[in-house]
């Protein structure tokens, strides 16, 4: 399968539509992405941007999504004749890298990419683990690193300067199912205190949502965590586990997995004849694939909680206009938040860029340290506060899956888009 | 006061290491190409992460696919001493060696009982465990947020340099315990244990010495790697993919001879970079069909093709102990 | 006690597929003496087989398993003839063996990554979630039927082995292959009938795990590790054997959630697996663990 390169395609075409002399390496492009032999000094026209993500591998099918996100970013952007740095309209190229989900891999990409294929600024990958190894590389090379894919704190409390994330901490995604719930508690519709029952995959996303759940119990303490299990990817029987959870008889449910464990657990619960008054899988639950492997009843009112929603374009502007360019691009289909955070990364980048003036890395850093822009993310704003290290803490969406089969956002208030319900209807058989 | 070399160097040998290490230790003064100096430090640690491999795996002939276990021990070692006690980078690393080495003999002394195939199944649930309960095991590994060492600007560029001397110390290490003659009584060992032992070659406590620098050296390696990468976690570290890689290279580049795994490690480099651009998902399926060839018909793999062709070329020339042939 | 109740049905679900897996394996050991650790690349291709079945085709996996298990059976009898018959047989052959298997492993792995991608599969009935009340605890209707296929499986394979011709030659042949050439008995045949048996048997359990689970190309390794244990536990030529060491595999990992947290049970069976190796070493194969 070739490596992409349609963004070089479509800039070509994008430049000649716009009467502007086309570089010289323009659309001789390397159709093996990144083979260091093509050269890759950018010409004055041209900003040469840089990244990996898991194309192939365990985190393949994100990946691509992410790559959509980015490309969409970059044709838009080479649409209106480039982007404009200090009155010059410059095109924006992407060199994009299969990383393969591994470790090493994104990090010793990253060294080629800024030593070899001589990038000017780097966009991240996807995975906690390999932005976090990817992000050693940019701080050591002094080369802003703005990245969508990264969402632990462990990231951001190491004092870099370079890296820019925008993906809100995994904790706060279990406050905001936390925060709902709450309301639900102080409205009388569930017990105070609640019991809890967590499970959570034992990866750097899982212990970020434990200690976001424990730590909100502990703070407002109207919560009990009565079950506090993790387990390992890949499991092929939960049924001791889930026994645990049905004679801890808890009120709420809140697990954290990937795809396959989720769909393979609820199968479990759902057969176990387990019901609990609030149920969520984290980030899980809104997804399509989750509904179609487990069919639509057995994800009634299922919460989840994640970066970005179609359902914000209802209310925020800018997140409508990124429905509507996805839409024309990709035949009506709809984006989930992997496309508009790898979208709203590039852009990022692109709006500091033009806002220093210049493609100089110390005074683009600058600028996205001090960001400030209008963004599709909820809350609608992008900022990188350098109290929490430059990552955002920007709030999650809150849906919840419904019978009828839509999953509409039913917290935080202003971006809500329909009202939650607790305890599950479901349960009370 | 006159050098005395041990009769079984041959001073050729010696003499070829350190000239190429001396050139390779200069090399960054003939070009600038920064991306390629840190493969290289990768390739240098690869090299020596095999060639330790092979002590077990090759000399002994207990084929190990769980070596990661001390790779990752080791490297999480050297990583917490530099993080919690401050130990500077080279002492981390033999700490952490030594504590690999002994994690070794505590898993390797009873199983090392066992013949061939068993031995290898028993690696593989040893590297898993070891991986699962180390991801547990928060105040070690950081549990599966890993840990992060705190970045030295210019440590990625010197690790070239202690990349050639780990590379070479392993290549050294490799040379001794294959001529002296220690390294017969391993052969005895590997070829019939029991006989061995009636000729009076105390085999537990050699293959106990093997599994504590096999596991001893793989562990420096995991320190070195830490400090290249100044992160890891343990979901990387005692992957069981890494444990493959080094039977791919070992019996690809030939099991059982001196610098067979080096060659096998280098040639992993070089498919990976020319591969990773184009058909990065390829090289798995590649280097399985390279394996079931090399079993098939040439077991010393690219080493004992290497020596078929030079044999073809100068039938004269005496390549006996280079491969080590039984 | 329910909870007791609930465990102890757990593991016997689980056990039936354990021993399903275990099972080809064993039988190739017996009678080969080969470690086939290309085990996991085919229970993962049977997964991938039953799958594309299922979603291709609308075929029903427990349909499919016949036709599964054929295709696994004529890849079995291509991989001996092509390859593994051009090894030294016995403990000479032992690693070798190993490794030409595992390599055929990883080239299997890179094949269905580049049909199917490394995605995450899941095989999708409708009743998939349907569960049965007996006395008050719910069976999943899912799990039971994988239960029900693999006893029906192993009943399968004791009439073979102890009713027909070629099962008796098997068995000839795994205890003396020398006096079988002399009785007659095509001992290369046999020996490439079994692999193909074998490798049936582990597509058939294959198609059975992804019933229950997704699946992905790297699907295949921890099954792989539990066949061992089971195999090496209770030995091979008895079906009651592998059975019970299923069972008490199963048992155990279930059970441990009662005295571990429950993300360290996923590491009991490679624990037992080398504790077994290490303490019980003659076991039911004998002294061939030795050397």
């Amino acid at each position: 399968m070739p490596n992409y390169r349609p963004v070089l395609f479509l800039c070509a075409l994008a430049v000649a539509a716009c009467k502007q002399q086309s570089s010289p390496n323009g659309a001789g492009a390397p159709q093996a992405g990144g083979a260091s032999t093509q050269a890759a000094a950018p010409s004055g026209n041209e900003i040469l941007i840089g990244a990996t993500l898991p194309l192939t591998g365990s985190e393949s099918r994100t990946g691509g999504f992410y790559k959509e996100g980015y490309e969409l970013a970059f044709e838009e952007a080479n649409q209106k004749c480039g982007i404009d740095v200090g009155g010059k309209k410059m095109q924006v190229r992407l060199t994009l890298l299969d990383d393969t989900s591994a470790q090493a891999t994104a990090a010793s990409l990253a060294d080629r990419l800024i030593n070899s294929d001589k990038v000017q600024f780097l966009l991240g990958t996807y995975a906690t683990n390999l932005v976090e190894a990817q992000s050693v590389v940019a701080e050591q090379n002094a080369i802003p690193y703005v990245n969508g894919g990264g969402a632990a704190t462990a990231i951001y409390k190491r004092g870099y300067k370079w890296v820019f994330g925008l993906l809100a901490p995994v904790e706060l995604l279990a406050e905001s199912i936390m925060k709902w719930v709450d309301t639900e508690q102080q409205a009388g519709k569930l017990p105070k205190p609640a019991t809890i029952a967590l499970l959570w995959e034992n990866t750097s996303h899982g212990k970020d949502f434990r200690k976001g759940v424990t730590e909100w119990a502990d703070k407002t303490k109207n919560y009990k965590v009565v079950v506090d299990e993790s387990f390992e990817l890949a499991g092929k029987d939960f049924s001791a586990l889930l026994g645990q959870v049905k004679a801890a008889k808890a009120d709420l449910f809140l697990a954290d997995a990937h795809l396959p464990d989720y769909i393979t657990m609820q199968r479990q619960y759902v057969t176990a004849g387990l019901c609990n008054k609030v149920q969520s899988y984290g980030a899980r639950g809104a997804e399509k694939q989750a509904a179609e492997s487990l069919g639509k009843k057995n994800v009634e009112y299922i919460l989840s909680a994640v970066w970005w929603s179609a359902l914000l374009a209802e209310k925020n502007p800018e997140a409508k206009k990124f429905v509507d360019l996805f839409k024309a691009k990709y035949g009506g289909r709809s984006p989930e938040w992997y496309q508009a955070l790898g979208y709203e990364t590039a852009r990022a980048l692109f709006t500091a860029i033009t806002q220093a003036g210049s493609t100089d890395r110390e005074q683009v850093k600058q600028k996205l340290a001090a960001l400030k822009i209008p963004s599709l993310l909820p809350g609608g704003e992008l900022t990188f506060p350098a109290e929490f290290g430059q990552q955002t803490h920007a709030p999650f969406v809150v849906q919840q899956n419904l019978p009828d089969g839509t999953a509409p956002i039913v917290a935080p208030p202003d971006s809500a888009t329909g009202k939650g319900t607790a305890p599950n209807p479901n349960c009370a058989k | 006061m006159k050098l005395r070399w041990p009769t079984w160097v041959r001073p050729r040998a010696a003499i070829g290491l350190l000239v190429v290490c001396a050139a390779l230790a200069m090399g960054p003064l003939l070009h600038d190409n920064i991306y390629w100096h840190n493969q290289l430090t990768l390739t240098f640690l690869g090299i020596a992460a095999a060639l330790a491999w092979n002590w077990l795996g090759g000399y002994l002939g207990q084929v190990s696919f769980g070596h990661a276990a001390m790779f990752g021990v080791g490297g999480f070692a050297a990583a917490q001493a530099q993080i919690h006690l401050h130990v500077p980078m080279v002492p981390a690393w033999i700490a952490g060696g030594v504590l690999a080495g002994l994690f070794a003999l505590i898993w390797g002394h009873p199983t090392l009982r066992l013949r061939g195939p068993y031995f290898s199944i028993a690696t593989i649930g040893v590297g898993e465990a070891t991986r699962l309960v180390c991801t547990y095991w928060d105040a070690f590994t950081g549990g599966s947020s890993g840990l992060s060492l705190p970045m030295q600007q210019n440590l990625k560029h010197q690790l070239y340099w202690y990349g050639i001397a780990l590379a070479a110390v392993a290549l050294a290490g490799s040379y001794a315990l294959r001529r002296s003659p220690l390294g017969l009584s391993l052969l005895a060992i590997k070829s019939d244990v029991d006989a061995a032992g009636d000729v009076g070659v105390s085999s537990t406590r050699l293959q106990d010495l093997v599994l504590f620098l096999s596991g001893g050296m793989i562990g420096i390696c995991g320190g070195f790697y830490a400090s290249y990468f100044s992160y890891i976690e343990p979901g990387n570290m005692f992957g069981f993919d890494r444990s493959i890689s080094w039977v791919l290279t070992g019996v690809i580049g030939g099991i059982g001879t001196i610098a067979g795994p080096a060659f096998g490690a280098v040639v992993f480099v070089l498919l990976q970079q020319s591969l990773i651009a184009s058909y990065p998902q390829l090289y798995l399926g590649l280097y399985g069909m390279l394996l079931v060839l090399v079993i098939l018909f040439e077991p010393l793999g690219l080493t004992g093709l290497a020596l078929r062709v030079l044999h073809r070329a100068r039938p004269d020339l005496s390549v006996t102990g280079v491969a080590g042939e039984d | 006690m329910e909870r007791f109740v609930e465990l102890l049905i757990a593991a016997i679900l689980l056990a039936g597929l354990y021993a399903t897996m275990a099972y080809g394996l064993g039988l190739i050991y017996g009678v080969l003496r080969i470690v086939n650790l290309n085990h996991g690349g085919i229970i993962m291709a049977g997964a991938y087989a039953g799958w594309w079945m299922h979603s291709q085709l609308g075929i029903d996996p427990y349909l499919s398993l016949v036709p599964v298990a054929a295709a696994g059976f004529v890849l079995g009898m291509v991989i001996y003839l092509l390859l593994v018959k051009r090894l030294p047989r016995g403990a000479a052959g032992g690693v070798q063996s190993l490794l030409l298997l595992f390599g055929v492993w990883l080239v299997l792995r890179n094949v269905a990554y580049l049909m199917f991608s490394g995605n995450d599969q899941t095989l999708r009935t409708s009743y998939a979630t349907r569960a049965l009340d007996v006395h008050g605890v719910l069976i999943s209707v899912n799990r039971l039927a994988v239960f029900g296929v693999a006893l029906l499986i192993l009943a399968f394979l004791h009439l073979l082995l102890t009713r027909t011709y070629l099962g008796k030659a098997i068995r000839a042949v795994a205890q003396n292959p020398d006096s079988c050439t002399l009785v007659g008995i095509p001992v290369e045949r046999i020996y490439a009938l079994t692999f193909g048996l074998g490798t049936a048997l582990a597509a058939a359990a294959g198609l059975l795990g992804a019933a229950l689970v997704p699946f992905s190309p790297s699907f295949g390794a921890s099954e792989l590790l539990k066949s061992f244990v089971v195999v090496v536990l209770g030995g091979l030529g008895s079906v009651a054997g592998t059975a019970l060491a299923a069972l008490i595999l199963a048992l155990v990992e279930v059970f441990a959630i009662l005295v571990l947290p429950a993300y360290l049970t996923a590491a009991v069976g490679f624990v037992l697996l080398v504790l077994v190796l290490v303490l019980r070493p003659g076991g039911l194969f004998g002294q061939r663990v030795l050397g």
